[in-house]
């Protein structure tokens, strides 16, 4: 394993504490372990509040994402674990203003669990939340079971039109159901050259073959649909496309915004000539793109690879888009 | 009639039963899961033990609500996190009260088992510990006019229930992938639920 860390055991402690250093006018942590981080100043009276959490390994998702016109808070976990539900609750009750708190997280177990938790131990005291899970991953179950879906770069979709929702000073019910809208109409699938290595495990604890590409492995190396040899971009740009438009059909004249996202080990310029490709294939289609995003939004520590996403838009959901947002690891004034 | 007192009691007596059978559950769970239920029955129910101990709330809801956040975070395991949902769901239902007969205790039992099953999105004949939980606490609700022979009841239930997971297959949780293999094997989870009642009986 070749990582610039110092210590594996250190490794979530000491990169909260350079984000801290770097960024500690906009964010700051509720707890000594560091693991709770939300905005410096308290959500505006009368906001919703949206929150989210989930395991380390993923930079920009998810604490990326804290700051104005998104997020106002992150349980933070140790790499690809799920953080407790003690720290989600204490989140929670430190982000709400009386108006509740949307949880807006990826479907997986662990988060889901301590989500449920938390949200029960708060319900107890009367504290209004409400759930939505990003299940946009279509290559981690089939369209029958989309319910079971994972999460994957899609969320930061939502957290951007959820944010702007709630902004829009919206009532919880009201915030939940545009996340809820905006999911639905987003689809997202991956695939991975090379594994990622956590750093306590010390090495890869899978692998990928020298000369394959795994369609649809999920971002923490969980298993994709297919291995097959490694192709030109404009082929795999084809295949992921097309699976995402098999699993929601977008017509002539409507409009989308497309997102490449880099895993962590893809340079920029190959994930534009997949964007070169995707843009391309939708003109023929009809279909027009709005505010693309290229660049890394959701990765998977180093690996190698990238995933396509696709969000359906409507007039509200291009007005949620476009609305400021400026936390230290996203903005849309460039976009 | 059970207050505070009660409830500390009791938990005292389930934190002991399950500090004595430590290693028999280690050595249960070791062969399908990953050997650390023993070891987090022991702690979960020693840090609520020692917190109704010192607790001066007489509200039972409040009390179990806290059971639960302690028992999450002393046993922050697959199974401690379904028996904190328990603790959450009796919470619910005594929420406001400090005295309770044992048609109450049984109905709130009910609630937290049916607050695990809701959560855990699971439900007895799967393999785990509702399939003792369920069973005892129904003997329950039916004996609790008889008083004190209700928990031998549940007692037996449970044992019952404990019993019959050998003839079950897993599907939760690392056990699935074991299959047929689990067959004639008490599941782990289970008998934590009996010892449950053998330590309230």
């Amino acid at each position: 394993m070749k990582k610039i860390i110092n210590k594996p055991e250190n490794f979530v402690e000491e990169f909260m504490e350079g984000i801290l250093a770097a960024y500690g006018d906009r964010v700051k942590t509720l707890d000594p372990e560091k693991k709770i981080l939300v905005r410096s100043e308290k959500p505006a009276a009368g906001k919703v509040g949206i929150v989210t959490a989930g395991g380390s390994g993923h930079l920009p998702v998810f604490l990326g994402y804290v700051g104005a016109g998104m997020l106002d808070g992150c349980a933070v976990g140790e790499v690809f674990a799920s953080p407790s539900a003690k720290k989600m609750e204490d989140m929670i009750r430190y982000v709400d203003q009386g108006n509740g708190v949307l949880c807006l997280y990826g479907n997986y177990g662990g988060d889901v669990m301590n989500f449920e938790m938390a949200c029960e131990n708060l319900d107890f005291d009367g504290i209004r939340t409400e759930q939505v899970l990003v299940k946009d991953d279509v290559a981690s179950r089939p369209k029958e079971e989309a319910d079971m879906r994972r999460g994957v770069a899609g969320m930061v979709y939502a957290f951007k039109v959820a944010g702007a929702a709630a902004d829009e000073m919206l009532s919880l019910d009201e915030v939940a159901q545009t996340a809820r809208e905006a999911l639905e109409n987003i689809r997202t699938m991956g695939f991975a050259l090379t594994p990622c290595i956590v750093p306590m495990a010390g090495k890869a604890t899978f692998s990928i073959g020298e000369n394959d590409l795994e369609l649809g492995m999920g971002i923490h190396g969980e298993p994709g649909i297919e291995v097959c040899e490694m192709k030109p971009a404009d082929e795999i740009a084809d295949i992921v496309l097309d699976k995402l438009l098999d699993d929601m059909p977008v017509a002539s004249g409507e409009e989308v915004s497309v997102m490449i996202n880099g895993l962590g080990a893809t340079p920029l310029e190959e994930l534009f000539i997949l964007y070169r490709r995707v843009h391309e294939r939708l003109k023929e289609k009809g279909i027009s793109v709005y505010m693309p995003h290229v660049g890394e939004f959701a990765t998977s520590m180093e690996m190698a690879g990238a995933s396509i996403t696709v969000f359906r838009l409507n007039d509200k959901m291009k007005k949620y888009l476009r609305k400021a947002a400026d936390t230290p690891f996203y903005t849309n004034h460039n976009k | 009639m059970a207050n505070r007192t009660q409830l500390a009691e009791s938990l005292k007596k389930i934190s002991s039963k399950m500090t004595e059978k430590e290693k028999y559950l280690i050595e249960l769970d070791a062969k399908f899961g990953d050997g650390d239920l023993g070891l987090s029955m022991k702690q979960g129910f020693g840090k609520v033990a020692d917190y109704l101990a010192k607790a001066e709330e007489n509200d039972l809801g409040i009390l179990l609500r806290n059971c639960s956040s302690e028992f999450n975070e002393a046993a922050p395991s697959t199974l401690g996190t379904i028996i904190s949902f328990g603790f959450m769901g009796m919470a619910k239902y005594l929420k406001g009260k400090t005295s309770v007969d044992l048609p109450d205790i049984a109905s709130a039992m009910e609630a937290g088992i049916q607050m695990i099953m809701n959560k855990a999105k699971s439900k007895p004949g799967d393999k785990t510990i509702l399939d003792s939980l369920y069973p005892a606490v129904q003997a329950l609700k039916e004996h609790a006019s008889e008083g004190e022979t209700a928990w031998e009841e549940a007692y037996k239930a449970a044992c019952a229930g404990a019993e019959k997971t050998r003839k079950m297959k897993g599907v939760h949780g690392r056990i699935a992938y074991y299959g047929e293999k689990t067959l004639g094997e008490m599941d782990g989870g289970a008998v934590a639920g009996m010892l449950i009642f053998e330590a309230l009986k």
